[in-house]
């Protein structure tokens, strides 16, 4: 053989065990490794560690994940979301996963500092079909970087007494319309006994904006189309001339208490207020409904997501994924969350499962899942951006001066938008 | 030569002294002149994007179009007025009250009327809320025994925002700047009161001519702290009107310039032009405290 040809076949040999042990190499950094034990620590806020913790104790999580052990770091909401802000500011290292509640989500879609998901070795497409879309174009950068996984939603409901309703003759299921509500609201209120039929004229304002989640901006210009704000405004505006409402600030004390006292006929809010109805505020079974909005209007209050802030390590995003897979794709995982928690599931497919067709005590054996999941698959897609929060601040003053009677929606909403332009541009 | 001079240096006390100037560079002076610089860029503190630099940008934003900063300021003036210099004109009186050889357990007395100020703010806005609520508050059912109107709504209106917040900064430092004055009124010297009391001075004119000016400079002291409390509150406002969600509730009457800093550089996270707002702050404070000077002066003659 001649000495330049064994020198080609040399170096070809060379090149092609270099290229395998290079395709390995990379294989090898873009897979979890199951045989190595890993220590995966998460950020969250409310209960989802009761949730969560109830998902990584269940067999099927065990059997998959036998070297995975998960450590928590839990706080309040607030303080949740202003710790991981801070962290990522400062480009510290956070937890290897991160929940992010929808208002927050948007502050991080455009800005950075969450991995794309989207991007390989997540490549979260493949595997996130099932899950509802409105909530996956929310965590949507416009460069289709995908920052965080919807592991649950909160599909907008009215919840009411059945025995107020009863008693005072009304009928809220399959309201045609928000005026009709009104009506059948002033049925329900009964001064003499302390009975309201709603919290607060502003409960109402949120929900034919998406629950503030998203839509506060068309096309980069705040407060657009103003038909569909100012129609908000005008339906605070009549709730408080039918003067139906206990006035009552959400989550205040006298609020708690009058839910604990029976004397609130109807609540509009996302699925997961059914936990709190049960646990906390109004805990014997049977009392409440659910129905439809008025109008059937489709809508979202809430939800939770799952980020890897990009600070995590290489390494440990990989395995961080494959949990965060495991929590917003597995059926037993979104039915355990939504069984310990009423955190409705973000995944379609569960939708189908049996336990959705069941009867629920606590809302009298209603099949109130059938309606959560119907409002969940027709939830419209609403853009978020960073400048949500500020909107949402400063229209919240504008609603409280429709309420308290100092502006007409008209005046309400030229204030909110002249305050918007000037704080965010 | 020079080698046998710097060893007989003794570094000791150096040392010693070191760990305060140490701690006092980083957590004081550092962040104060970083702040400076960071007024100086638009920079935001959520992402990636890199911080401008704006020059005075950011105190042209604030000062000329910003919707909240002069709303947020005026508020805060009045707070200051109602809320922290009022409470002189009860503070004073009553030091000499507890000051005076008629009041008996005088430790009880000081102990009490200081507990409110060593109280955790976030409990007593929270009780102060229930207090004052609309249907289920104490006030509007005291109220409601006297009259037959309709219930105040102290926490929905401006003005009941401002009032309710008056009385919290009142209740909880009137203790406070009353022990100031005890002090400063254990210092004056009795023989003046004897010789007031030979000449056959009232109490009254005692206090107005003894010891009103000899506590002068414990006012101007008890005012500038006042001052600068007083422009700088913010828990009581935030957790009244329910954080930043509400921008100091109805007509923003709650807003105050910290609350207003704060809202900016941690919800809206442009600390940059929070930084601006900072040092704006600070020189009305500065201005301020130049005033209580000048007044002070020119009643100690």
């Amino acid at each position: 053989m001649k000495p330049t040809r064994l020198l080609v076949i040399l170096l070809i040999t060379i090149l092609a065990f270099g290229a395998v042990s290079c395709a390995k190499e990379a294989d090898s950094a873009a897979t979890f490794d199951p045989t190595v034990p890993y220590t995966v620590t998460i950020g969250a806020y409310g209960d989802l560690e009761k949730a969560y913790s109830a998902v990584f104790a269940s067999a099927d999580f065990k059997a998959k994940f036998p070297n995975v052990t998960i450590q928590f770091q839990t706080s309040d909401f607030g303080g949740h979301h202003n710790r991981l802000t801070t962290v990522l500011a400062a480009n510290e290292q956070a937890n290897d996963i991160e929940a992010l509640e929808v208002g927050f989500i948007a502050q991080f879609v455009e800005t950075g500092g969450l991995t794309d998901l989207n991007a390989a070795p997540f490549n979260a497409k493949k595997v996130s079909g099932d899950i509802v879309k409105f909530a996956m174009a929310n965590a949507t950068t416009t460069k289709d970087n995908l920052i965080a996984m919807p592991v649950d939603i909160a599909p907008a409901v009215l919840f009411y007494r059945e025995d107020l309703a009863r008693n005072a003759g009304a009928n809220l299921d399959n309201l045609a319309s928000w005026d009709e509500y009104i009506e059948v609201m002033k049925k329900l209120a009964d001064p003499a006994n302390g009975v309201y039929a709603i919290e607060h004229p502003a409960a109402v304002q949120a929900i034919p904006l998406n629950g503030g989640k998203g839509g506060w901006m068309d096309n980069g210009k705040p407060l657009e189309p103003k038909a569909k704000f100012l129609d908000a405004l005008k339906l605070v505006q009549k709730v408080k001339a039918a003067n139906v409402d206990g006035d009552l600030g959400a989550w205040s004390g006298p609020w708690s208490q009058a839910y604990l006292d029976g004397k609130v006929a109807t609540i509009v809010n996302g699925a997961w207020f059914g936990g709190t109805l049960r646990t906390w505020l109004s805990p014997e079974p049977g009392k409440w409904r659910v129905a439809y909005l008025p109008g059937k209007m489709m809508a979202s209050l809430g939800g939770t997501y799952l980020s890897i802030p990009a600070t995590t390590p290489e390494d440990r995003k990989l395995v961080a994924w494959e949990i965060i897979k495991y929590l917003t794709t597995s059926s037993n995982a979104q039915l355990i969350t939504f069984r310990e928690i009423d955190a409705f599931p973000a995944l379609t497919s569960v939708y189908k499962d049996p336990v959705m067709d069941e009867d629920v005590a606590f809302y009298g054996g209603q099949k109130v899942r059938k309606i959560f999941a119907d409002v969940a698959l027709n939830i419209p897609e609403n853009k978020v951006t960073e400048y949500d929060n500020v909107i949402l601040s400063i229209w919240n003053g504008s609603v409280t001066a429709v309420v308290n009677g100092t502006s007409t929606p008209e005046e309400a909403y030229d204030e909110a938008l002249t305050k918007v332009k000037a704080t965010i541009f | 030569m020079k080698q046998l001079r710097r060893s007989k240096i003794n570094w000791a006390p150096y040392i010693f002294i070191s760990p305060f100037f140490v701690l006092f560079c980083v957590f004081g002076i550092y962040p104060i002149l970083y702040s400076i610089t960071t007024s100086f860029f638009d920079w935001k503190l959520i992402g990636t994007s890199a911080p401008k630099f704006v020059g005075l940008g950011n105190y042209i934003n604030v000062l000329t179009i910003d919707p909240f900063f002069w709303k947020a300021l005026l508020n805060t003036v009045v707070l200051l007025i109602f809320g922290s210099l009022l409470q002189h004109f009860i503070a004073i009186p009553l030091a000499i009250l507890i000051n005076s050889h008629a009041i008996k357990r005088k430790e009880f007395f000081k102990t009490t009327f200081f507990l409110p100020y060593i109280t955790s703010t976030v409990s007593v806005v929270i009780i102060f809320g229930m207090l004052f609520d609309t249907n289920y508050g104490l006030v509007n059912w005291i109220i409601s025994l006297f009259s037959d109107g309709e219930n105040i709504r102290w926490m929905q209106e401006a003005s009941g925002i401002k009032i309710v917040l008056s009385i919290i900064l009142n209740w909880k430092f009137i203790g406070w700047n009353m022990v100031i004055y005890l002090a400063g009124l254990q210092a004056i010297p009795y023989e003046l009161y004897e010789a007031a009391m030979i000449d056959g001075a009232s109490t009254f004119r005692k206090h107005i001519s003894i010891t009103l000016p000899q506590l002068l400079p414990i006012i101007f002291f008890g005012v500038a702290l006042s001052i600068i409390g007083g422009m700088q509150v913010f828990e009581e406002p935030f957790i009244l009107t329910g954080g930043y969600d509400n921008l100091g509730g109805a007509e923003n009457s709650g807003l105050t310039a910290a609350y207003y800093l704060m809202f900016t550089a941690f919800k809206a996270y442009r600390l940059g032009k929070g930084s601006a707002i900072a040092w704006l702050l600070f020189l009305v404070i500065i201005i301020l405290n130049g005033i209580n000077r000048k007044v002070t002066q020119k009643l100690q003659g």
